[in-house]
């Protein structure tokens, strides 16, 4: 591994808009080509990642402690939280979305905030080894981030469609601005994480 | 190479180096966030309470809600056996809210569809199921209830006051009868009991707020159940009640004109409930007078209860109708103690210094006298009557009670039996037998007149056989007048100038109803 060999290292800035690459080691210059600021790394990448990851653990919990939707049935209201939702789907006989379920609202950003955790640790505390393998975790992070929004959109799809006054109403429950929050947060902290920063500390 | 950065160098500018803390503030505010709805569903959360019911019929476990006026107070979150293996016993989460109605008297009860003659209620739980509803009470603190078999009949605690109504009869009504004033449903009846010497039932009927003022001193309650069909002089009439009522029974009551607001009854006060409507309508006389009177003779048809009057207006009643045997002299009485109202009478020339029972004897000296008679002569009811029969003396029996005797006199259907049996002893002494054997006389004269008179038809078939014979001959004279003959000619002639003379005199006599002046002037000239 030419490890000493980064753009940085060599003296280069890669601008993050058109990608030119410049020799300038004033961190306060502008690109040549398209006059963009130029950074080294992402400004403050640690800290903002830390601390969108910790407001994510924190909306965390609401999501799944509270109802995130109630589904009132001729005037009876049944709050449901993610767990209850996926107990009943089980119940029903649905496993397998029940699975799905499991997979997207729990088990997804779940990883992610332990992956993005991790992350951080892993550049906080410069482990040397498997940097290859750490930037694959960053991608599969990156990429599946959007993926765990299909709970808020099936149950604002079901808030719009099922109003039948009294008969069938499903009405979002708190959890479900939180479980939200959570996606926005684990998403906005994967883009603000420098995968370059793995690299950087290895020696 | 100048341009060489050193890697920890440019690691402490990029990474350490301090940032702004405007980022910071992103999770202190989704600390901020989900601790305030962690707190707030904590704070929501009220005590949890046990409450036990005979059949866990329809409940749920996190589906069955417990509310207060269709709001939402708690949630049923276990149900389980008790030990004893008799009831069930629910475990509810409360909200916050409803610590405060949790005391010892509080109730608890399941509210299922309920279809019944007052209506249908609970019908929403037909689909939604069944849920625990509560009414607050009074009391210490309490977390375990025994819930309700049927629901309290005030379901919330309802402005009104609460009254006893006294009646000899339950019949139809039950607790949740509806009381109507004026028709409108005011109250209901909440339960009923045997009065403590088990004589009368009381019924403890609540009132609801603007109306419990109506019922006053005077107040009256009847049964207003059923169709009331009365029929007077003046035609036929039906009283009914609303059509609940005449379903399932009920109660009415209605305020007197004479009350005030000052009348207005304390909570439990007593009333009795009057039977009928026309029951209540009857005044009732709080001064009475007691009189015991003695009457010769039977007295069936006399019940209790049966009216007295004065010439046809009733002032009293019959209390009681005993038989009383003297065992000394072996005589038989029957002392009817009756019972006069004489406030039904108005009084004239009124004199205060004078007591009703004065004035009574008074009026006996006077020559009053009661009798009985005959009040119908379709069931032969008795009624007793008072009247002045100034000759007949004042006839005192052994009274033996604590009543004044009222003395008697021989009823008019007495007096009527009596001379209608001297006239059978009349008839009984009548001699019958020689009537009989003078009759059989007559009768054998009779046959002996008969006989003659054989005789007298033989003598007629003779009289017959001459008057043939005179026939016989006549027939002759007739054929002389037989057509073609001088005589039928002549005859013929004098007809037709009797017709000639006839239609003349007719029309002198038309000239003369024309002209009857004509008898006097003459005929006028034309």
């Amino acid at each position: 591994m030419k490890t000493k060999k980064t753009a940085l290292a060599q003296g280069f800035i890669r601008c993050h808009d058109c990608g030119c690459l410049s020799n300038q080691t004033d961190k306060n210059s502008h690109c040549p080509l398209c006059g963009g600021r130029l950074h080294p790394r992402l400004p403050n990448s640690f800290q903002r990642t830390a601390a969108l990851l910790l407001s994510a653990f924190c909306l965390y919990i609401p999501a799944n402690v509270f109802p995130i939707m109630t589904v009132t049935r001729l005037g009876v209201g049944e709050p449901h939280t993610i767990i209850g939702g996926i107990m009943a789907l089980i119940h029903s006989n649905m496993v397998p979305i029940a699975m799905l379920v499991l997979v997207a609202s729990i088990l997804v950003p779940l990883l992610k905030l332990l992956g993005i955790s991790l992350l951080l640790l892993n550049v906080h505390y410069r482990w040397q080894s498997h940097a290859k393998k750490w930037t694959i975790l960053y991608r599969i992070i990156a990429f599946v981030g959007r993926w765990s929004m299909l709970d808020i959109f099936m149950i604002s799809i079901l808030v719009s469609l099922v109003d039948m006054g009294s008969v069938a109403q499903v009405i979002a429950g708190p959890a479900a601005t939180a479980f939200a929050a959570v996606v926005v947060l684990t998403m906005l902290a994967a883009k603000n994480f420098d995968p370059r920063l793995i690299w950087d500390n290895q020696r | 190479m100048n341009d060489f950065i050193d890697p920890d160098a440019s690691e402490v500018t990029i990474n350490k180096k301090t940032e702004l803390p405007l980022v910071w503030f992103l999770p202190l505010i989704a600390l901020l966030v989900s601790g305030w709805l962690i707190a707030k569903s904590y704070n929501e959360k009220g005590p949890v309470i046990t409450i036990s019911f005979p059949t866990a019929e329809g409940l749920e476990v996190d589906k069955t809600k417990i509310k207060y006026l269709n709001v939402e107070i708690g949630k049923v979150t276990a149900i389980s056996i008790s030990d004893d293996l008799k009831t069930i016993v629910i475990t509810a989460q409360m909200n916050s809210t409803a610590a405060g109605y949790l005391n010892q008297n509080t109730s608890f009860w399941v509210v299922r569809p309920q279809v019944g003659l007052g209506g249908i209620s609970g019908l929403g739980t037909l689909l939604s199921g069944p849920y625990i509803a509560i009414k607050p009470g009074d009391g210490s603190k309490e977390n375990h209830f025994t819930g309700l078999t049927t629901p309290p009949l005030l379901k919330n605690n309802a402005d009104g006051t609460h009254f006893i109504l006294e009646t000899n009869n339950l019949g139809s009504m039950k607790p949740g009868t509806p009381i109507n004033f004026h028709g409108i449903t005011v109250g209901e009846v909440l339960s009923h009991k045997l009065s403590d010497e088990a004589n009368a039932i009381r019924l403890t009927i609540f009132i609801n707020k603007p109306y419990d003022q109506f019922v006053r001193k005077n107040t009256r309650f009847w049964i207003d159940s059923g169709i009331d069909l009365s029929a007077g002089a003046d035609g036929f009439k039906v009283r009914t009640g609303p059509l609940i009522s005449l379903l399932s029974g009920g109660i009415a009551f209605r305020a007197a004109a004479e009350d005030t607001i000052e009348n207005i009854q304390p909570e439990y006060s007593l009333f009795p409930l009057y039977d009928t409507y026309n029951l209540s309508t009857q005044i009732v006389y709080q001064n009475t007078l007691k009189y015991v009177m003695y009457f010769n003779g039977s007295v069936r048809g006399l019940t209790v209860g049966a009216p007295v009057q004065i010439r046809g207006i009733p002032i009293g009643k019959v209390t009681e109708i005993n038989l009383e045997l003297d065992k000394k002299t072996a005589e038989i009485h029957i002392p009817v103690t009756v019972e006069l109202e004489p406030d039904r009478i108005k009084e004239i020339n009124n004199d205060n210094n004078i007591s009703d029972k004065d004035v009574m004897a008074q009026l006996i000296n006077k020559g009053l006298r009661a009798q009985l008679q005959t009040g119908s002569l379709l069931t032969g009811q008795l009624l007793v009557d008072l009247d002045f029969h100034p000759k007949s003396k004042i006839v005192l029996s052994d009274n033996k009670s604590v009543y004044p005797e009222f003395p008697t006199t021989a009823s008019s259907l007495d007096q009527f039996t009596h001379s209608a049996n001297i006239i059978m002893d009349k008839v009984a002494k009548l001699p019958l037998e020689d009537l009989t054997a003078e009759a059989n006389k007559t009768l054998q004269s009779l046959q002996g007149t008969s006989k003659a008179a054989t005789g007298m038809l033989v003598t007629a078939q003779g009289t017959l056989d001459t008057a043939d014979k005179t026939m016989a001959s006549a027939h002759q004279v007739l054929s002389i007048m037989e057509p073609g003959s001088t005589t039928h000619y002549e005859l013929e002639q004098l007809l037709q100038e009797l017709t000639q003379a006839a239609s003349s005199v007719k029309q002198l006599t038309d000239y003369l109803e024309q002209n009857p002046n004509s008898l006097i002037r003459g005929k006028k000239d034309q």
